[in-house]
């Protein structure tokens, strides 16, 4: 498993508790705030290509980094 | 600088204002009530004669040679057990004073050696100069009645000896060993003139002796003495400095003759040791003249070639021209480094300066990612600030003391034997740890509960305990209204049921209704103080244990005041510093964020550079970014990764993908191997600058001797960023500090003139706070209010299995220091000659393990084999090993599991099989 | 009917086959068929007459001593069950002179009860004192023992009564009250006899204590030499709870107090109270620095009250009789009774309690009867080991805390130790220096190297070597200790030196090489 994959799963798991919008926006800026943006390109590479292995919430946290970084 | 003598009064001083008014000698003193007559009369120049009596021991009474004359009261009283009393008319010196004392010291004189001249203690000996400040010219008695002047020298430790037949029998080893040390490995045998000091029955080195070097320091004779002194003789001039080795950072007399350093001595006046030590500090300073140390720069192509040693200028050249081709070809980003938290505040900050600002990149991490930096994110995102609330003296105000995963017996021994005499004085303990640590029961202590939970369950006790102070009414809601924030939420989940700690019970493997105690307690029983250490922080959920623990002080009312808090027991001398300097890739110096554009312009103005807004690289992304091969350079300072670093096996692949490897260190160590560039690096004894200790405190590190290299190491690496293009300049590291303060609000008052006027400051240290902060959240949180932040419970990755039965969690031993690099460079590998691994003898047992077998320790990453020993202070199910020794490579079985939130490795957890050597070659060989 | 006899307990008595002798009374009784009941009672104190066997008869107690195992059958032949005569009959035991002298108050019940029958004991008025004490508020009761002027009896003299007031008055939630039953002096006994004898009086009085300061905890602190006093307190102890004298709430009153026995391990400085305090915490007995003193902070740092057997066995008469009845008692400063004991080469010895203010001759001569071996009486050591030697003309003196001090000498503990005229003082000179060096815990210089230097410096003087010098030497080193010891241990040392220079300076000349002594 990419470690990306496995950090960021990591990460979701921590934030179940919380409402689901509430807790990928929690994860996304947790990723912004800590990752090197050539981790956050691998983490969006794996994200298209293997989706499958993300935590949904996990997944929902990536697709906003991807929102962010178009909007940036 | 002279030999420094510090003076002392002879009583410990008293609490609490000067009232009392008394007369010495004509003269007038006012001290506070319950001082001893003599500590009054030294305060007013009056040294009465003494032998027994020493400011850092309870009076004793015993050697009454203090005697004094008080107007109104009968006989001849000793000063030192006799307080003061208002009006009180004392006179030290008259002629029946003179007669008793003399005829005191000649009862001494008649049992002792006439050998002053050759004595190693000549010059340095109370008994020596007591004799002359009384006036003793002969002794009556001769010298032919019974005396010990045959005892023989116990000899057996490797740093001092014990030379009995000059010993006057005063206890103060004794009395320091149980007061000062608290380890009771120390008695007087025996009675009248038969009283011998006995380590209990055997030898120094068979005893429970811990070599702290507090008796050798009590001593007023030669009688305990240190081996460096005898075979070098009395030092001659004293340079005050810190100590290198843990978190604690003790302030010592460096003390010299010459050029060449004699001993090493706890100074009084240390803010963090207040003049105790252990044997690392005291006497494992070898290592600095060892022949191992590397004096000359080297560098080489490949890793399989041989070293080629090179001047400086050289190193430097080729240093800077590697790190900038390698950005040319693989882009900015490609390069970075890793500070040490064993040098300097200003040596850090000049190398993640030197990242930031010459390698144009936020690649810069520090050893801090392996051990405490959960404590920074939890502490950050909880009460605002990155490090512990206290100072060490807050622990003599604590009434209930909550040791969490750290062993500070072992792992900050000075610190222990503060928390130790206050737990003497009636305070209570909780230890919560899988291992029943030394101070579960030790001679005068007993922990009121041991929640003894299976590794990787801290968080689930936290809830628990923050459960029961929730449900059961016991939460301080004046301090939660006033000072904390998004209390109600937290409430709400932590008093699900799940949360209970009958819930947990099964999991965490503690009993509920000691954590139902343990909480009641804690939250009832006054001052409530919190410790921790790496059993906290080396976890898959180490963040969210220290918010846990945040949570539960904020919910007790135990924050912002002398004896609570929550307080980190960090690993390296610095490490605390090297945080503060911006050794995280995410944060300049002051824990604040690359991405804040004001700040990042102050630096940018400052440094004439342009720095990156994004965070860079941790250690662990550089190591995958290594082997995936975007990360094609490291500049190592002062830290052996190679060894250090769990899950050895992906870290030497890391190591080896790399094109060049820069290791500044001491030694050619683990990680050296991988290097093709050394730099060697300065002991501290070299160094010029400040280590910042655990308690946020800023203690100067002084040069006992110029740099053996022929360089500072914030010298190589302003050179490096120079030869790189980047200008980069000090004079002096007081110029480095002065840019510090300058752009570091915390730091703003700091400055090498005040720390050498003040001895010391804890930041903050600005306009608010000219004199630092011994404690922190005093009136409000840093972040203004207290956040109460959910800590779910989720459970680590690394499961016991069938294949994997047991869980390794590791820890360090009081005679060695991390790696061992230092230490196994002394003789204190006389304790700790290998790693061994302990486990349970029911574990042993079924598994054919006797005490001493060669075993072999796997997990699923890597297999290592060590000695068993059999230990019931290990729960069944759980081994445990040290990581001081390259040889046992204890993290060739580590994970890469980490914490979630800051990627901390997961050391303290790991499924593991453990069989005999010798059962599983033959099977091998049978395969 | 059944004959009731009393074969003491005590382990004087004990020592002289009484346990032999009780058990042949048993069996000849049952051989003649003659019910008996046998009651194991203390010891009346006279010690020359034990084992000393009472038989009740219509004119009282009749006693037969000393009575040897081997004479049980002849004596029991004789009549012995019915008080006949015979060469060993004394008479009625309460109408002999040596009893009926005396003014028994701490020992008015031993030899008389059954130790460790609380009827017995409340049939002899135990329990009146404490049930006073128990009516009275605490401050009351501190009252009393202040007025009545009891002085401890364990040597140094101190107001029994002020003390309790400082502990009384020093607030705590726990306080303690230790009675120090290390009674280690030579010569003395009159604590063991009592603990043996009437241990609910020590009980009692102890529990007195703990009502006027407030305390709720105990310690006994019996030395290890004494092992029927330790069984019969334990015992004891347990009985005064069962009978709810001890306990969670003593004699219905809501005091709250219990009792434990702890047992010394064989030093004699124990019996100094701060070590003995050190030694009952568990650690090494060596002396602590006064101040801070026992009563403000003591046993495990808390308020304690520590006494003497004796002090503390007084409290329950001085309770029961009121301090008035006590205080009329005795001369000046000292009041009250106090318990000699009479020993070392004397006729009679034993226990003689009477009040303050008779004269050594009198005790020595009218009651022990002078020497065992019937020489001339040349020196008595008063108040233990530590103690100043009297010469034989000086025995004039009254038996009170002032007029000893003024001879510089002590009362101290209450022990009288008779010396014939063969007795050799230098040598018992030495001795106390030897017996300070034996015994010092070691804590302080002046005692630990001073006793041993002292001893040096006697058998130089003896030896003829530079007498003047070492005897100046010598005055030098009593003066060090003296002034300068910790403790009274090295402090009192000098004392029995100091008296024996004194007055028997002729035994320090120096010696002829055959070794013979001065005379």
């Amino acid at each position: 498993m990419s470690p990306q994959i496995r950090m960021l799963n990591d990460i979701a798991v921590q934030f179940q508790h919380q409402a689901p919008e509430a807790a990928a926006a929690a994860i996304a800026a947790h990723i912004r705030a800590f990752w090197d943006p050539r981790m956050r390109a691998e983490l969006m590479r794996r994200v298209e290509s293997e989706p499958q292995m993300l935590d949904p919430l996990a997944l929902a946290a990536a697709r906003l980094l991807t929102n962010a970084q178009e909007g940036s | 600088m002279s030999l420094l003598k510090e003076p002392d009064l002879g009583t410990p001083a008293k609490p609490g204002p000067a009232t009392v008014s008394i007369e010495v000698d004509g003269l007038p003193v006012t001290v506070p009530e319950g001082t001893s007559v003599m500590r009054a009369a030294a305060l007013c120049g009056i040294d009465v004669p003494k032998l027994c009596a020493t400011d850092s021991l309870e009076a004793f009474g015993s050697c009454r040679l203090c005697l004094v004359e008080i107007d109104g009261r009968r006989g001849t009283p000793a000063s030192c057990t006799t307080p003061v009393a208002e009006g009180m008319r004392v006179s030290t010196q008259t002629p029946k004073l003179e007669k008793l004392r003399q005829g005191v010291m000649e009862l001494y004189i008649s049992d002792h050696p006439l050998d002053c001249l050759t004595c190693s203690a000549n010059g340095d000996c109370e008994l020596q100069d007591m004799s002359g400040a009384v006036g003793l010219r002969q002794v009556r008695y001769g010298y032919e009645g019974a005396n010990h002047r045959d005892e023989k020298t116990d000899s057996s430790n490797p740093y001092f000896d014990f030379e009995a037949s000059k010993c006057i029998a005063c206890s103060r080893c004794v009395r320091a060993c149980g007061e000062v040390q608290g380890t009771f490995a120390l008695t007087i045998e025996g009675r009248g003139f038969g009283s011998k000091v006995s380590a209990g029955g055997t030898d120094f080195m068979s005893s429970e002796c811990v070599s702290c070097g507090a008796c050798v320091q009590a001593c007023p004779t030669a009688t305990l003495q240190e081996k460096s002194v005898i075979q070098l003789g009395m030092p001659s001039r004293s340079v005050i400095t810190t100590c290198a080795y843990c978190g604690v950072g003790c302030s010592f007399k460096a003390e010299l003759r010459g050029a060449e350093l004699v001993r090493m001595v706890p100074y009084k006046d240390g803010g963090a040791n207040e003049g105790h030590s252990c044997v690392k500090g005291r006497f494992a300073f070898g290592y600095a003249t060892h022949p191992d140390r590397v004096l000359t720069p080297m560098i080489r192509e490949r890793i399989t070639d041989e070293w080629r040693p090179v001047d400086w200028d050289t190193a430097i050249s080729f240093t800077a021209a590697r790190l900038r081709d390698i950005q040319s070809r693989h882009g900015v980003g490609a390069i970075g480094g890793i500070t040490s938290s064993r040098t300097t505040n200003e040596e850090v900050y000049v190398v993640q300066k030197m990242i930031r600002a010459a390698f144009g990149n936020n690649n810069v991490d520090t050893c801090a990612r392996v051990c405490h930096s959960p404590t920074g994110y939890g502490l950050k995102q909880t009460f605002g600030t990155s490090a512990g609330t206290q100072d060490f003296r807050s622990v003599a105000k604590s009434d209930v003391i909550m040791v969490i995963g750290a062993n500070p017996t072992d792992g900050h021994p000075v610190f222990a034997s503060r928390m130790k005499r206050r737990l003497r004085e009636g305070a209570k303990l909780i230890v919560i740890d899988p291992r029943r640590i030394d101070l579960v029961r030790s001679p005068h202590i007993e922990a009121q509960h041991h929640l003894q939970l299976a590794p990787g369950t801290n968080v689930a006790v936290v809830n628990a305990l923050a459960h029961v102070v929730l449900t059961e009414g016991l939460v301080d809601r004046s301090f939660v209204d006033e000072r904390c924030e998004d209390f109600d939420d937290w409430a709400a989940f932590i008093a699900r049921p799940e949360n209970s700690p009958e819930a947990v019970e099964e999991l965490t493997g503690v009993p509920a209704e000691e954590v139902r105690a343990a909480a009641r307690l804690f939250a009832t029983g006054g001052n409530g103080a919190i410790y921790y250490g790496l059993g906290v922080t080396e976890h898959s959920q180490g963040s969210t244990m220290v918010m846990g623990m945040a949570n539960l002080a904020m919910a007790t009312g135990n924050i912002g005041r002398e004896g609570v808090g929550v307080n980190p027991l960090r690993g390296q001398n610095n490490v605390q510093g090297s945080c503060d300097m911006g050794s995280f890739p995410h944060e300049l110096p002051g824990y604040r964020h690359v991405s804040d554009d004001v700040v990042r312009g102050v630096f940018e103005n400052m440094w004439g550079s342009t720095l990156q807004a994004e965070p860079g690289l941790r250690i662990p992304n550089m190591f995958d970014a290594a082997i995936e091969g975007s990360f094609r350079a490291l500049y190592v300072q002062g830290e052996d990764i190679a060894q250090s670093d769990p899950n050895i096996k992906h870290v030497h692949a890391a190591l080896t993908a790399l094109e060049l490897v820069v290791v500044q260190d001491l030694f050619l160590n683990e990680t050296a191997k991988f290097a093709h560039v050394f730099l060697p690096g300065t002991s501290f004894l070299e160094k010029d600058g400040t280590f910042t200790n655990a308690e946020r405190r800023i203690n100067r590190v002084r040069p006992v001797m110029p740099p053996r290299t022929g360089k500072h190491e914030w010298q190589i690496v302003a050179e490096i960023a120079q030869a790189m293009g980047y200008p980069m300049h000090y004079d002096d590291p007081g110029q480095i500090m002065d840019e510090i303060a300058a752009l570091t609000p915390t730091f703003a008052g700091v400055s090498f003139a005040k720390l050498d006027k003040l001895g010391s400051v804890q930041w903050p240290c600005n306009e608010q706070a000219p004199e630092g902060t011994p404690i922190m959240h005093m009136d409000g949180f840093v972040r203004g209010k207290g956040r109460f932040v959910q800590t779910p419970f989720v459970p680590t990755r690394e499961r016991s299995t069938r294949k994997y039965p047991l869980i390794l969690t590791t820890g360090r031993i009081l005679s060695q220091y991390n790696v061992g690099a230092q230490t196994r460079r002394t003789a204190n590998v006389a304790w700790h000659p290998e790693d061994v691994l302990e486990i349970h003898p029911h574990d042993a047992e079924v598994r054919g393990i006797n005490d001493g077998d060669e075993v072999v320790l796997t997990s699923r990453v890597g297999a290592t084999s060590l000695r068993a020993v059999l230990a019931d202070r290990m729960p069944v199910g759980v081994v445990y090993t040290t990581f001081h020794h390259p040889v046992t490579g204890a993290n060739v079985v580590t994970t890469e599991n980490s914490d979630w939130a800051t990627n901390c490795p997961e050391y303290k957890v790991t499924a593991v099989q453990v069989g005999l050597k010798t059962a599983l070659q033959s099977a091998m060989a049978a395969e | 009917m059944t004959t009731t006899v009393y074969v003491p307990r005590d382990s004087a008595a004990l020592s002289l086959g009484a346990d032999e002798v009780a058990a042949d009374l048993e069996r000849k009784a049952a051989e003649l068929g003659r019910p008996i009941r046998i009651v194991r009672n203390g010891s009346h104190g006279m010690l020359w007459l034990e084992p000393l066997v009472e038989v009740v008869t219509e004119r009282g107690r009749v006693g037969y001593g000393p009575v040897e195992p081997h004479l049980v059958d002849d004596l029991v032949a004789a009549g012995l069950l019915d008080g006949a005569d015979h060469e060993l009959c004394q008479g009625v035991v309460a109408e002999l002179p040596w009893l009926r002298d005396q003014t028994r108050l701490c020992f008015a019940r031993v030899g008389v009860i059954d130790p460790l029958s609380p009827d017995d004991y409340v049939a002899h008025g135990g329990l009146t004192g404490l049930r006073r004490a128990l009516a009275k508020p605490p401050a009351e009761v501190v009252a009393e023992v202040i007025e009545s002027g009891l002085r401890g009896r364990g040597g140094a003299g101190f107001p029994a009564g002020i003390k309790w007031q400082t502990v009384a008055g020093t607030p705590d939630a726990l306080k303690f009250v230790c009675c120090n039953a290390d009674e280690g002096d030579s010569g003395t006994f009159a604590d063991r006899m009592l603990m043996e004898g009437d241990p609910f009086t020590l009980i009692e009085g102890m529990t007195i204590a703990a009502h006027a300061v407030g305390a709720t905890e105990g310690y006994v602190y019996i030395r290890s030499e004494y092992p029927d006093a330790v069984r019969t307190m334990r015992q004891a102890i347990a009985v005064a709870r069962e009978q709810g004298w001890l306990g969670q709430d003593v004699l219905g009153s809501g005091l709250r107090f219990d009792l434990f026995v702890r047992v010394g391990a064989g030093a004699y400085i124990c019996g100094e109270e701060t070590a003995m305090l050190e030694s009952l915490e568990g650690k090494r007995g060596m002396v602590r620095a006064k101040p801070p003193i026992p009563a403000i902070t003591g046993l495990f740092g808390k308020p304690t009250v520590v006494n003497n057997v004796l002090t503390l066995a007084s409290v329950p008469a001085i309770l029961a009789g009121g301090a008035a009845a006590y205080q009329a008692l005795g001369v000046d400063r000292s009041r009250g009774t106090q318990v000699f004991q009479l020993a070392g080469n004397i006729a009679r010895g034993g226990i003689f309690e009477t009040a303050f203010g008779m004269t050594l001759q009198e005790l020595i001569h009218t009651y022990g009867g002078g020497t065992r071996t019937g020489r001339p009486v040349r020196a008595v050591q008063v108040g233990g080991p530590l103690g100043a030697y009297l010469p034989a003309d000086g025995l004039n003196l009254p038996m009170e805390y002032e007029a000893f001090a003024a001879a510089g000498a002590m009362l101290g503990h209450g022990g009288v130790v008779v010396f014939d005229d063969t007795v050799d003082m230098a040598a018992m000179a030495r001795f106390a220096m030897e017996f300070c060096a034996e015994e010092s815990c070691g804590k302080c210089t002046p005692c630990r190297v001073g006793s041993v230097r002292g001893v040096e410096v006697i058998d130089k003087i003896v030896a003829g070597q530079d007498p003047d010098d070492n005897l100046a030497l010598l005055g030098d080193l009593c003066e060090l200790m003296t002034e300068g010891s910790l403790c009274a241990m090295g402090g009192l040392t000098p004392m029995p030196v100091r008296s024996a220079l004194l007055h028997f300076a002729d035994d320090f000349s120096p010696r002829s090489p055959n070794g013979g002594g001065p005379r």
